[in-house]
């Protein structure tokens, strides 16, 4: 047990150096930046925002029913995130295991005592918390928001919110991690995620339009109304398993593929 | 210390390696001889578990490399073709990182990953961005972070390929360095290599050990002796049933030298056949005597023009190309020959 987790330990701080050295990665996360600043933006200033929408609708003595703007901002914020992020992340996670077939560095990890669970786990870890790194300079865009917010927002609002975040992210990355571990190539990887993840976000619909008992299974896949439950600051534990299920079912795959697939020349 | 039994490996239909015995002694070095796609990487990735057999055994100090796979890693160090090198990592950095994966204790990492850079000469390298570092470097962190954790046997994918002249001096020393405490097992197509690295050689062609021996035996295997080459002008293959004619001679190739003079094409209509310059290479049976004087009287006898002659005697090279080149059945030959020979019209 604890040499396993000696070398998750392990994998986890090569790979979150990597993403740190790696002048790739700080371009996502400009992107990222860019992206989710211009939301803000627009959520605050654009005419047809919800500030304004509030600011006008007080100019004309409408005050029931209350509007939580902190509370609806938020909401309206991290949704936006999370769409950028189904964006994003497919980026994060492309190279995780093709930059290692590319570099024969799979035969070291391969030929080496430690298990293909824990090099999937440590990589997710690891690409994860530069996830989390991306999402920390946000709470000073909502601190200084929020700030002038009153009465102020609920921590656990807070909390449910990014929280959501971080799991939608554990979600795509662990999935994305297993579409990269089944090629060598890493544009192709890219693309098989958008592809998932642009299934999971229409799936939804796809659900409506079925109906019936089968369009209800389906529509618990679907990533966004997950997340929204979070963002809306409800805790469903059926959306906390769900996500949780995805990241368990990527590592498994990553760890399965990589078995079967050894055979392969890298 | 290696024990390799009736191992073989297919890739869908194709066999890549079939009956593959052999054994490696504690503190030897084996040398894998074969030409490219001989299935020498095939042998070796499932000696590290990197591929599963499809029959066979194989162990390494014991353990089943793939049913004690964990265990047979935790005692080998593995060169692939290409060294598996992170270039955003420092040389020390690397080296750590590999030393905490293979399970070195982390009060020993420091001692292990010192005497790996000193033994590879990466010393002063070893803040260097691995990006940074040349081929040679780069080769020699490959071969350090197969012995950082000093392991009992260590396999290594032609280690000096791409390597300059010096280099690969360097990388053959520090490799014999290694025998005698750690058991190796190194793959290559080049010769000299193994007659100077090796204390055991196994020739593998297409798919199978053709021979195991120390590289002195394997030659005196197949050393029928001494031989003789000649360069003459003439009519080549009149002298050349002339000799075959004389006792003590084994066999005789003709074969044609390039028309250098004046540069002119050989395959000009004027290019005169019985002119043109052709090499012998003649083998003596073991038991003969020396055949110089016999040789050069028949080529004089002959009229024959000789422009060369120089005792030869078997290489490795030979050996290699002996065990693993497949004669041509003699129809095949006689009916290309004829052709490459004649003039163009």
């Amino acid at each position: 047990m604890g040499t396993i987790l000696a070398n998750i330990i392990a994998i986890y701080r090569r790979e979150l150096q990597s993403y740190f050295l790696s002048p790739a990665s700080y371009v996502i996360a400009g992107t990222f930046w860019l992206l989710s600043g211009l939301c803000l933006f627009f959520i605050l200033l654009s005419p047809s925002s919800l500030i304004s929408q509030v600011a006008a609708r007080d100019q004309m003595g409408i005050t029931t029913p209350p509007v939580d703007v902190a509370y609806e901002f938020l909401n309206v914020f991290l949704g936006a995130v999370g769409n950028i992020a189904l964006f994003v992340l497919p980026m994060l996670s492309m190279g995780l295991y093709t930059e290692e077939r590319k570099r024969g560095t799979l035969e070291l990890l391969a030929t080496s005592p430690i298990t293909n669970w824990a090099v999937a786990v440590g990589k997710l870890l690891g690409v994860l918390t530069f996830f989390i790194t991306m999402i920390l300079p946000l709470l000073i865009y909502e601190a200084i928001v929020l700030g002038a917010s009153n009465p102020p927002i609920q921590p656990t609002t807070m909390l449910l919110g990014h929280g959501g975040l971080v799991l939608l992210a554990g979600a795509i990355l662990s999935l994305g991690m297993f579409l990269s571990s089944i090629t060598s190539s890493t544009g192709l990887a890219a693309m098989l995620t958008y592809a998932l993840n642009f299934f999971l976000w229409v799936v939804d619909y796809i659900a409506q339009g079925i109906g019936g008992s089968l369009g209800g299974a389906l529509g618990h896949l679907a990533l966004l109304k997950n997340f929204t439950n979070f963002t809306q600051g409800i805790f469903d534990t059926s959306s906390l398993v769900l996500f949780i299920s995805y990241v368990v079912l990527g590592l498994f795959l990553t760890a399965q593929s990589i078995e079967a697939f050894r055979f392969q020349r890298s | 210390m290696i024990q390799v039994e009736h191992l073989s490996k297919t890739y869908g239909s194709t066999p890549a390696i079939q009956d593959v015995t052999f054994e490696v002694e504690k503190g030897e070095i084996l040398g894998f001889l074969g030409p490219n796609g001989a299935g020498k990487t095939t042998t070796m990735r499932i000696l590290t578990g990197y591929l599963p057999a499809t029959s066979g055994t194989a162990k390494i100090a014991g353990f089943d490399v793939h049913e004690d796979s964990l265990a047979v890693r935790k005692r080998i160090g593995y060169l692939p073709e290409t060294p598996p090198l992170y270039p955003e990592m420092t040389v020390e950095g690397f080296l750590h990182f590999v030393a905490r994966i293979k399970g070195v204790s982390a009060g020993d990492r420091p001692v292990r990953v010192n005497m790996a850079l000193k033994r590879c000469n990466l010393l002063e390298k070893r803040k260097v961005l691995i990006r940074k570092l040349s081929k040679g470097f780069r080769q020699r962190v490959g071969i350090a972070q197969a012995i950082v954790h000093d392991p009992p046997a260590i396999i290594l994918d032609e280690p000096t390929v791409g390597l300059d002249p010096r280099q690969i001096i360097d990388v053959r020393n520090l490799i014999k360095s290694l025998a005698g405490e750690h058991t190796i097992i190194l793959s290559t197509h080049i010769l000299p290599e193994v007659s100077m690295t090796c204390s055991r050689v196994a020739i593998i062609n297409r798919g199978r050990v053709v021979a195991t021996n120390t590289p002195d035996q394997l030659m005196a295997q197949l050393n029928s002796g001494l031989g003789y080459e000649l360069e003459v002008e003439g009519n080549a293959e009149a002298l050349a049933q002339h000799l075959r004619n004389l006792a003590g001679i084994q066999s005789v190739h003709v074969s044609q030298v390039q028309n250098i003079q004046a540069g002119l094409p050989s395959d000009l209509p004027e290019a005169d056949l019985s002119g043109s310059r052709h090499k012998l290479a003649i083998a003596l049976s073991s038991s003969s005597d020396d055949l110089g004087r016999q040789i050069a009287a028949t080529v004089v006898r002959g009229g024959l023009g000789l422009y060369e002659m120089k005792r030869s005697r078997v290489s490795l090279e030979d050996v290699f190309l002996d065990l693993t080149t497949e004669e041509k059945p003699p129809e095949a030959i006689a009916a290309i020959e004829p052709e490459s020979d004649a003039p163009e019209v």
